[in-house]
């Protein structure tokens, strides 16, 4: 009994200590993102605004896909699962033991599991959150580039292609009664470079309506739509916007996670220990390992 | 598998910039405002009889045609503000002067005299003197 008791001061003084850290991983956002700021460093250079279509928006991920941050990315949602595991096995384990004993050992085990499980989401937003963040700062770039080339066509500028324009229009118009009218009317023959250049223009022709009609040169579309480029970019922007506000929300749910963390470490140096809270069948979660709501029944169940 | 996407990709982005890179032929305005100079040459020159003049002329309009179509189809002179392109797109009819006269069913040198604003009857109705 004597050593029962000791060891529960022990156990007290650990809770105290992992409800201090639940508390702090809550307050410490942002700590790992300065370490992983230069892993993906994507440049918004020419070559991407000249890709057609959708392939800006592939070529963007395809280069994510190559970074370190991927890399992290992939190894945090791999240790997501095995702790997601972890904390089911625990729970059930929990559920299962009618020794008082194990059963407080193992609540003290889960509770540092929930820690960690918290530790890794948070480094898991936090590169999700990096993501999004390049991924708008690019697409902002890339639209700047955009319109200062177009605030770069000055109106004379743009008086000057609009007459190159109507005088190819115009060449256009009567090339063929011009070909005719000259072969008629002359006795030399069609010269050398018009011979090559018509048998070149119908290779030329065939390749054209080929790029065209490729998937890849599909011009920018949402929702099917066709758009300009400046709306594509904006709409990306959007998006990767939208993927923030989500982080920054999961964010907050991380830190109620935490705060339960906190509150059950305290319950329990406490011996306030009660089976109030209702438990959740985790084999019913449907989520991916790396969406912080799938694993909200962990910090509910105790 | 990750390999062979990264060669693709690879290759997608040579094609991509050989396909941007295409030089654009050098000097195709020049050339034939040279050839336009010579054609002009050739009709006020007061050394050649008329049948030389009609042969040379003859020559230099083909030439002219496949030129000024050079000029027409170069890609490279798009938005190019310098002062020669800009002096040569701002009037068509004296620039592409073979297709414009071809076009307005006139002979060469009829289209560019009218075209400098002169005539047969304005000629006809000038009168010799000193300035």
């Amino acid at each position: 009994m004597k050593i029962m008791r000791k060891r529960h001061t022990n156990l007290a003084g650990e809770w105290l200590a992992v409800a201090a850290m639940a508390l702090a991983i809550t307050v410490a956002a942002p700590s790992g993102e300065a370490a992983a700021a230069e892993k993906w460093a994507p440049v918004a250079s020419e070559k991407l605004m000249q890709l057609p279509g959708d392939f800006l928006r592939k070529a963007v991920d395809n280069d994510f896909a190559r970074s370190g941050l991927a890399e992290e990315l992939v190894s945090l949602d791999e240790q997501v699962t095995f702790k997601r595991s972890t904390l089911a096995d625990l729970q059930g384990a929990i559920e299962r033991t009618d020794d008082a004993d194990i059963r407080l050992d193992l609540q003290h085990q889960f509770l540092n599991e929930k820690r960690n499980y918290i530790e890794l989401m948070r480094e898991n937003q936090d590169i999700r959150r990096k993501r999004a963040a390049t991924k708008v700062r690019l697409y902002e770039r890339l639209l700047e580039n955009l319109n200062r080339q177009r605030r770069a066509t000055t109106p004379q500028k743009a008086a000057f292609i609009a007459k190159q324009t109507a005088a190819r229009e115009r060449f256009e118009a009567s090339a063929s009664q011009i070909d005719e009218r000259l072969l008629t009317s002359t006795m030399a023959s069609e010269s050398r470079y018009a011979r090559e250049y018509a048998k070149n223009l119908s290779a030329v022709q065939e390749l054209v309506a080929s790029i065209n009609a490729h998937p890849m040169n599909a011009a920018p579309a949402i929702d099917g739509r066709p758009v300009t480029r400046a709306e594509y970019l904006r709409q990306l922007i959007a998006e990767n916007q939208g993927d923030l506000a989500v982080i920054e929300q999961e964010r907050s749910i991380l830190g109620h996670m935490a705060k339960l963390v906190s509150l059950d470490a305290l319950a329990l140096s406490e011996g306030l220990d009660n089976e109030a809270y209702a438990e959740i069948d985790i084999d019913d979660d449907e989520d991916g390992p790396n969406r912080v709501t799938s694993a909200v029944e962990f910090f509910t169940t105790r | 598998m990750t390999n062979l996407k990264q060669t693709l990709a690879g290759m997608a982005t040579a094609a991509a910039l050989i396909a941007i890179s295409v030089p654009a032929s050098a000097g195709t305005l020049e050339n034939m405002e040279r050839e336009r100079a010579v054609m002009i040459e050739t009709m006020l020159s007061g050394d050649l009889d008329n049948t030389a003049r009609q042969g040379r002329m003859e020559i230099t309009r083909t030439r002219l045609v496949d030129l000024e179509r050079q000029v027409l189809r170069d890609k490279s002179l798009i938005g190019k503000n310098r002062p020669l392109v800009r002096a040569a797109f701002n009037n068509y009819d004296l620039t592409f002067v073979v297709h414009a006269s071809v076009e307005k069913n006139r002979s060469v040198a009829d289209h560019w005299l009218s075209e400098i604003g002169l005539s047969t009857q304005s000629v006809m109705n000038a009168r010799s003197g000193r300035r």
